[in-house]
């Protein structure tokens, strides 16, 4: 419904912009090892924003005509911020895949028989199994008066497993989780599987938790509490509103030098790959921090103005409500070391790979203390067991100054991707 | 609509079918800083599916095209059919019902302008902004929804409801010298437009606790005696035991049913938990589930023993056990799982000073800014808290974390202060990507022997 709803828009309003998603998804859930449903859904949404008397005005929906669409977004822009609205003039879009003929075509039996291998590959005595598989097929259409009009189609497929064992009132969760436009290779598969083993192998045995500050290697799952106040401070909005803690440090060196973190949409077959952005800026890849250097921050078009910079191509849209600035596929540039490498450089310290309550209190700050949910005990390099009382704390640019080692295999879970990260005197207490 | 349903029902071939049908209309306004970040309405609709076959599994449709029911109907069945199962999926029993719910709303919402409703907000967060010259940021938001919503089965239950929700909260984050703090204040209630009057002194509450906080120590780390507040001591309770007590946790696995065995003993004889899905007039509040099971007060831990659980009809029959009123979903776009409604800690006795009594040095630990559980290991962050010291409230303090193990932490409650109160605050639950699911929580002042602090570490 775009080209009509854009010819109606242009003779009632000075600029607008619209995407419309149209998607459908199938998926298959097993719980405790067994098949138990499958699903479908479908759903077509067009979200409008619409400049008129020099206020901006927002709506959407998932039924109804170009009418009550236009309506709706005159009556949020006589209440609406006055404001500038830069939209982007067409440009050619850069290559990149977002789509996979053998994800958009399989059916369910294929879905059911990928689900069904990875529950057999992880079924073990005295444990629980449920594996879920969704595929979305689906179009994202982008246009504005300016003559932007630009329509992908896209596929999705995401595969999470997770394993249960209680064993009296010791509770262990493993998990991992694949995803992207293409179907899971058979390597990918096999490492998903083998990921959990490992962990759900080192469970077996309980170890003491140590004390002190010591030396803790964050896996690439639990190396996301390192970087959630990097996200929030990188948000162009966060450093407007004069609350980034790196607002200020544009050009300056502020972590280590063997980091380097970079938003990529241009990466072939990712979650949040994409050639144009949802208010219609072309996709383009950005370093954030350039080898310990804060290099950029993200903006979406709204912030970008109020800033006077660039947009960096970074808005995303949803049916309902105004865009919002997120990342694409951010990822930190993988180190020269394996994990086995930095594994065997603790001495006596902790492997942690999922903490309790990580994004709550005040994360853009920097400052964590949490629990450890799962998180095992190294000693002379190797692991020795799970240690559960225990709670790890410091402050995350703090220790980002200085690293202790970095892997040299990212690993993604969705759109984020990351090496494991050793770090030395990371304060560890027993509970 | 009711006719399109039954006819819709009446032409599923499957052994059991259900069909919700909702239509919401919502209009949300939100200020960062000084700054109208938008003001805006929208109607959003769509229809969701889900059969049953024996021998066969779920199938599920959800969709926007509602003049898709018929072949969505059809296209659960189908799906049902492609999941073979030798051990049968059985629902619990429960009465068709017929019904029509419409509350009285105290203003609907749909009846006031969105300008009215931008306008007050407006005045809200300007509220914030001139508390103090420290506060650097706001994000201040205003939303509210009525729904209309259809269900029926055919086991023979059609129900109408108009659900209403209203919901303010308040972010103030206040800066000084490069140290940042956030403080938040939030009400959510089933009601209309006039229940969220004269909020003014909530917000301007927020931006004084992050400026107070920010000169505020951090908590020293270790074990302590520790008072929670009734908003703590509900999302504890909510967090740390209510999602161990949804039955779809245990329902399939052996082991676990062990752990939450009935009669088991959770906690001292003061301790008494349950769920209220039938309470009066709280956001999780509601006359049928999702599944059209009439909600209940439904007691889990009684005086210290494990005395229930909180049940799907699926997780009901499974257990041997009678459906709560605890299926429910987010909306149209999911399937019902086993959720929590209000949930609570029963009143004790006393006042919250009384639990301070005799504690030398300790931590009173109050608001949530969050709680995250790993089953049987928890952690929450407080909005703030004092020093306890020799028996009487002393300096705040920041950082507040708890964390700890829950059955230790249950036996070690060792005073509640007879000062119940439920928690009317905007946010939700979060489980199975449904999130946020409106619950309330309810609780007393509780007092824990012995728990661990986070915070800074030695």
């Amino acid at each position: 419904m775009i080209g009509p709803l854009l010819e109606l828009v242009a003779r009632r309003v000075e600029s607008a912009d619209v995407v419309e998603q149209a998607e459908e998804t199938t998926n298959v859930a097993f719980e405790a090892g067994r098949l138990k449903s499958t699903g479908y859904s479908q759903e077509t949404g067009t979200n409008l924003r619409v400049l008129a008397e020099g206020r901006v005005g927002f709506a959407g929906g998932t039924s109804g005509g170009p009418e009550d669409l236009l309506e709706a977004a005159l009556a949020s822009a006589r209440v609406g911020q006055e404001a500038s609205l830069l939209l982007p003039a067409p440009a050619a879009l850069p290559p990149v895949r977002v789509h996979d003929a053998h994800v958009a075509a399989a059916g369910l039996q294929e879905l059911i028989a990928l689900g069904v291998d990875v529950a057999v590959r992880l079924r073990r005595d005295g444990c629980q199994v449920s594996v879920s598989v969704e595929r979305a097929v689906g179009s994202v259409h982008v246009a504005n008066t300016r003559g932007v009009d630009a329509r992908h189609a896209v596929t999705s497929l995401a595969l999470a497993a997770e394993v249960t064992r209680v064993q009296g009132d010791d509770v262990l969760m493993v998990g991992s989780y694949l995803a992207g436009a293409g179907w899971p290779t058979r390597p990918e598969i096999e490492s998903l599987v083998a990921s959990i083993d490992r962990r759900v192998g080192w469970a077996a045995r309980a170890a003491e938790p140590p004390s002190g500050r010591l030396p803790v290697l964050f896996t690439p799952a639990g190396a996301s509490v390192l970087l959630m106040p990097l996200r929030q401070a990188l948000q162009g909005r966060a450093v407007l509103q004069g609350i980034s803690p790196l607002g200020d440090r544009l050009g300056l060196e502020a972590l280590d030098p063997a980091l380097t973190l970079v938003d990529d949409p241009l990466l072939d077959g990712r979650p949040g790959s994409r050639p144009i952005d949802d208010e219609g800026v072309v996709s383009r890849r950005l370093p954030l921090i350039d080898r310990g250097r804060i290099s950029a921050f993200v903006y979406d078009l709204e912030t970008a103005c109020r800033a006077e910079v660039p947009a960096t191509g970074h808005g995303r849209r949803s049916t309902f409500g105004r865009p919002q600035c997120a990342y694409s596929n951010l990822h930190l540039l993988p180190g020269d070391r394996t994990e086995a490498e930095l594994l065997a450089e603790v001495a006596d310290g902790l492997l942690v790979d999922e903490l309790i309550g990580v994004g709550q209190g005040n994360v853009i700050g920097g400052a964590f203390s949490h629990p450890v949910a799962l998180a095992y005990r190294v000693v002379g390099g190797e692991v020795v067991g799970r240690v559960k009382d225990a709670a790890v704390a410091g402050n995350a640019y703090q220790l980002l100054e200085k690293i202790a080692g970095l892997g040299s295999e990212v690993e993604w879970r969705g759109s984020l991707g990351l090496p494991p990260i050793l770090l030395e005197g990371v304060a560890v207490a027993p509970r | 609509m009711k006719d399109r349903l039954r006819d819709a029902l009446r032409r599923s071939r499957a052994d059991f079918t259900e069909i919700r049908i909702e239509r919401s209309w919502t209009s949300a306004v939100t200020f960062r800083g000084a700054r109208l970040e938008g003001a805006h309405a929208h109607l959003d609709a769509g229809g969701f599916v889900r059969c049953l076959n024996r021998g066969r599994g779920w199938g599920v449709a959800s969709f926007t095209a509602l003049e898709d029911l018929p072949a969505m109907v059809a296209r659960a069945h189908e799906m049902s059919l492609a999941v073979h199962r030798a051990e049968p999926i059985v629902l619990a029993p429960v009465p068709p019902h017929e019904a029509d719910v419409v509350p009285a709303i105290d203003g609907d919402v749909r009846g006031i302008s969105l300008d009215a409703k931008k306008r007050y907000l407006e005045a809200l967060n300007e509220e914030m902004l001139r508390t103090d010259r420290r506060v650097a940021d706001t994000q201040a938001a205003y939303r509210d929804e009525v729904t209309e919503y259809w269900y029926g089965n055919s086991d023979g239950t059609l129900l109408y409801e108009l659900r209403p929700e209203v919901t303010l909260s308040a972010v103030a984050i206040a800066r000084d010298d490069g140290a940042v703090e956030r403080a938040l204040e939030s009400v959510g209630l089933r009601a209309g437009w006039a229940a969220v009057q004269g909020r003014e002194g909530q917000f301007r509450a927020a931006a004084e606790r992050a400026v107070a906080l920010l000169h505020a120590p951090q908590v020293r780390g270790g074990t302590y005696p520790v008072v929670l507040d009734p908003k703590l001591a509900g999302v504890f309770v909510h967090e740390a035991f209510g999602h161990l007590s949804e039955a779809d946790f245990i329902a399939e696995n052996p082991q676990a049913r062990e752990m939450m065995t009935l009669g088991r003993r959770f906690g001292t004889p003061l301790l008494t938990i349950g769920d209220d899905g039938s309470a009066a007039g709280l956001r999780g509040t509601l006359p049928f589930d999702d599944e059209g099971t009439p909600t209940q007060n439904t007691v889990l831990v009684q005086e210290g023993i494990l005395v229930g659980r909180l049940h799907s009809r699926e997780t009901a029959a499974r257990l041997g056990e009678r459906p709560t009123g605890n299926g429910r979903a987010l909306s149209f776009r999911h399937p019902p799982i086993v959720r929590m409604t209000n949930t609570y800690i029963a009143n004790g006795a006393g006042t919250r000073d009384d639990l301070l009594d005799g504690i030398t040095l300790g931590v009173y630990a109050c608001d949530a800014l969050g709680g995250q559980t790993y089953l049987e290991d928890f952690s929450f962050t407080a909005g703030h808290g004092y020093m306890i010291r020799n028996g009487e409230l002393a300096e705040l303090v920041k950082d507040v974390v708890i964390g700890g193990n829950l059955f230790q932490t249950l036996e070690r409650i060792d005073g509640l202060a007879g000062d119940f109160r439920w928690n009317q605050m905007g946010g939700g639950c979060g489980k199975g990507g449904q999130v946020p699911l409106p619950v309330t929580e309810g609780a007393p002042h509780v007092r824990i022997g012995e728990v661990l602090i986070g915070g800074q570490l030695p």
